[in-house]
């Protein structure tokens, strides 16, 4: 094929710009939960505590609950992980055939369950404990990761399978060299749904004395505090955001020069 | 390229007659639960260096016979032999990295530099990083992309044409003896696919490689091919011949139906003046009859002005020419254009190279040796 004139494609990126000119979009998710927490603060700063609501609202108390909060979590959807990916890449090969939407269902089931009810449930089954919740957290947070990691997979162009396989790539070598990094936006996504959500029902670990916020939170409603229970929420809710947020920076990470 | 039109040189020696690259013995091919087999006993042979055009109304086996060369569909009888190798039953994987892939839908790898794509298979084979950087650049330059510009884009930044070509360049990477192509050029546009098509034969006479290419557009087997397989329903080999045979004799009556009744005229447009015999012309200044042969008058720029005299016909027809590089279609146009009984044909500088004579075209048109 000799000289082309053929127009070129529209001009390419620049080929070594600054990493963060791309992704500015990643700095609206912190700069709102500055903003959200400050103005919380502010309100906060307002308003006249009792002494019960200053004890669930101390510092160093909060730390310690913030922390257990994310190490449930991280723990529950490190452990997700482990499961759903390795499943979901077995569903997603061709030999599964029918026993795909069988297991999917089960997911969906799993899912479908009342979280409270399942901690509660777990909780008096394995005892009051943070492994109770972890396992109910993996339980209500398995589905999206593991529907995400077979459509991710099963979504990747059949022509892109073919061309790797007709290339002489192994299939041991075409699902990690080009299916997993073509379905990593996708299992990502299902994986940051997993982390929001595990930050939200860990809160029901307080039922089973698994810690976390959901200590302070449920005892302020219980006892009426609802201005405690603003900033503890408020808390939740930033800690979601940046949770997604550190897995939108963990995708970008990942799939970053694919998209 | 060099290498691979040096190792290709040697092995052919003049004299004797091309090698076989890959061979096709007998081989069929039924699929699970089907009734009848897709392909029944296919015995095949696809000499070095060639292309060969597998073509055939859709269901009728040729994208799986393609595909059982490289064994992405494993046949279910017969043998493989590729360049002497039974391969029916080798590592299907280390099989296709010997040869070459392209097809209709690119599949470049999107998460993948351009480069990164074409050194796919370069890579499996354990190439150090420079000989594989080296033969990327060498590709890109082969098949018409400044590497400078193209090596580290993605594919999404490149046209369908640019993708494709990358694609061929990705099937040629390690310098496979055989390419297969599957309707690499299926999915662009017309204009575009023509281009490529050209450029596609111009790396042909460069690289040399055997080819097996699917299509359904019987113009492009035509085109392209060195041999034409066509393939009838139920997975049979009907016609495998040069594409003139096929055309113009075809085997039987699918063929015929196949190659359809436009198939005479077809071809006019795909016989190029360049590769006929033409009718010989006399120059003359004088205006004495010179046998059976037409006489023109030359300007004093040395270009045919007249026809003084042409046999079989009393008074001279005007004249009027078409260029070397037009096809036999262009001729008869002009011909029928005019009311002439022939043709001057003239090259680039607007001299004479010979006539086309109707009598000529409806009797015995005879092409040069296709490949001198």
């Amino acid at each position: 094929m000799t000289a082309t004139t053929e127009t070129a494609a529209p001009a390419a990126a620049p080929q070594r710009r600054a990493w963060w000119r791309g992704n500015l979009d990643l700095l609206v998710n912190p700069a709102v939960v500055v903003v959200g927490l400050g103005l919380v603060a502010l309100y906060a700063s307002t308003v006249d505590f009792d002494s019960v609501a200053r004890r669930a609202l101390n510092p160093a108390g909060l730390r310690r609950q913030t922390i257990e909060h994310l190490v449930l979590t991280g723990v529950s959807t490190l452990i997700v992980i482990v499961i759903a990916v390795p499943l979901g890449v077995a569903l997603s090969r061709d030999a599964v055939g029918r026993s795909r939407g069988a297991v999917l269902a089960v997911g969906g089931f799993l899912q479908a369950l009342p979280p409270l009810g399942v901690v509660v449930l777990i909780g008096f089954w394995l005892g009051f404990e943070p492994s109770s919740m972890i396992l109910a957290l993996v339980l209500a947070s398995l589905l999206p990761v593991l529907t995400n990691t077979v459509v991710g997979l099963r979504q990747v162009d059949d022509a892109m399978i073919e061309a790797a396989r007709g290339m002489g790539m192994t299939a041991w070598r075409t699902l990690l060299g080009v299916e997993l990094p073509l379905a990593i936006p996708v299992m990502m996504a299902g994986i940051r749904v997993a982390l929001v959500l595990n930050v939200g029902t860990a809160t029901f670990g307080a039922f089973i004395g698994a810690g976390g916020l959901g200590v302070p939170l449920f005892s302020m409603l219980k006892l009426f505090r609802l201005d405690a229970v603003l900033v503890i929420a408020s808390l939740v809710a930033a800690l979601a955001l940046l949770v997604d947020w550190f897995g939108a920076i963990v995708e970008r990470l990942v799939a970053g020069r694919a998209s | 390229m060099s290498e691979a039109v040096d190792s290709v040189s040697v092995d052919e020696g003049r004299g004797g007659g091309p090698r076989t690259m890959i061979s096709l013995q007998q081989v069929s091919k039924t699929y699970p639960k089907a009734e009848a087999p897709a392909v029944r006993e296919l015995t095949m042979d696809v000499p070095e260096g060639d292309i060969v055009m597998l073509i055939g109304p859709s269901g009728c086996g040729k994208t799986t016979t393609l595909k059982m060369m490289n064994r992405l569909i494993e046949p279910t009888g017969g043998r493989i032999v590729l360049d002497g190798d039974d391969v029916t039953d080798v590592n299907a994987d280390e099989l296709r990295r010997r040869i070459g892939y392209v097809i209709q839908q690119v599949g470049l790898f999107p998460h993948l530099t351009i480069a990164a794509n074409i050194a796919v298979v370069p890579k499996m084979l354990g190439w150090d990083r420079n000989r594989t950087a080296k033969r990327v650049d060498e590709l890109l330059h082969l098949v018409g992309m400044e590497p400078g510009q193209y090596r580290d884009r993605y594919p999404r930044q490149l046209s369908g044409g640019q993708a494709q070509r990358v694609g061929v360049a990705r099937g040629l990477a390690a310098d496979p003896p055989l390419m297969l192509m599957d309707e690499p050029f299926g999915a662009i546009d017309p204009i575009t696919r023509e281009r490529l098509q050209d450029e596609f034969a111009g790396l042909q006479q460069q690289v040399r490689k055997t080819i097996c290419f699917v299509t359904h557009d019987l113009t492009e087997a035509v085109k392209l091919g060195d041999k034409i397989a066509v393939f009838g329903p139920g997975g049979t080999l009907e016609q495998y011949d040069t594409p003139d045979e096929v055309l113009t004799r075809p085997a039987n009556e699918f063929v015929a139906e196949f190659v359809g009744s436009g198939a005479a005229v077809r071809r006019l447009s795909l016989l190029e003046l360049a590769r006929l015999e033409l009718d010989e012309v006399v120059i003359s200044t004088g205006g004495a009859p010179a046998g059976n042969h037409p006489v023109v008058a030359l300007d004093d720029a040395g270009r045919p002005e007249r026809w003084l005299s042409v046999p079989g016909t009393d008074q001279p027809p005007p004249l009027v020419t078409v260029p070397l590089t037009g096809t036999v279609y262009d001729a008869v146009d002009v011909m029928l254009d005019a009311g002439v009984p022939l043709v001057a044909v003239v090259d680039g500088d607007g001299e004479s190279r010979g006539a086309l004579r109707w009598q000529t075209l409806i009797g015995d048109l005879r092409a040069k040796r296709r490949r001198p």
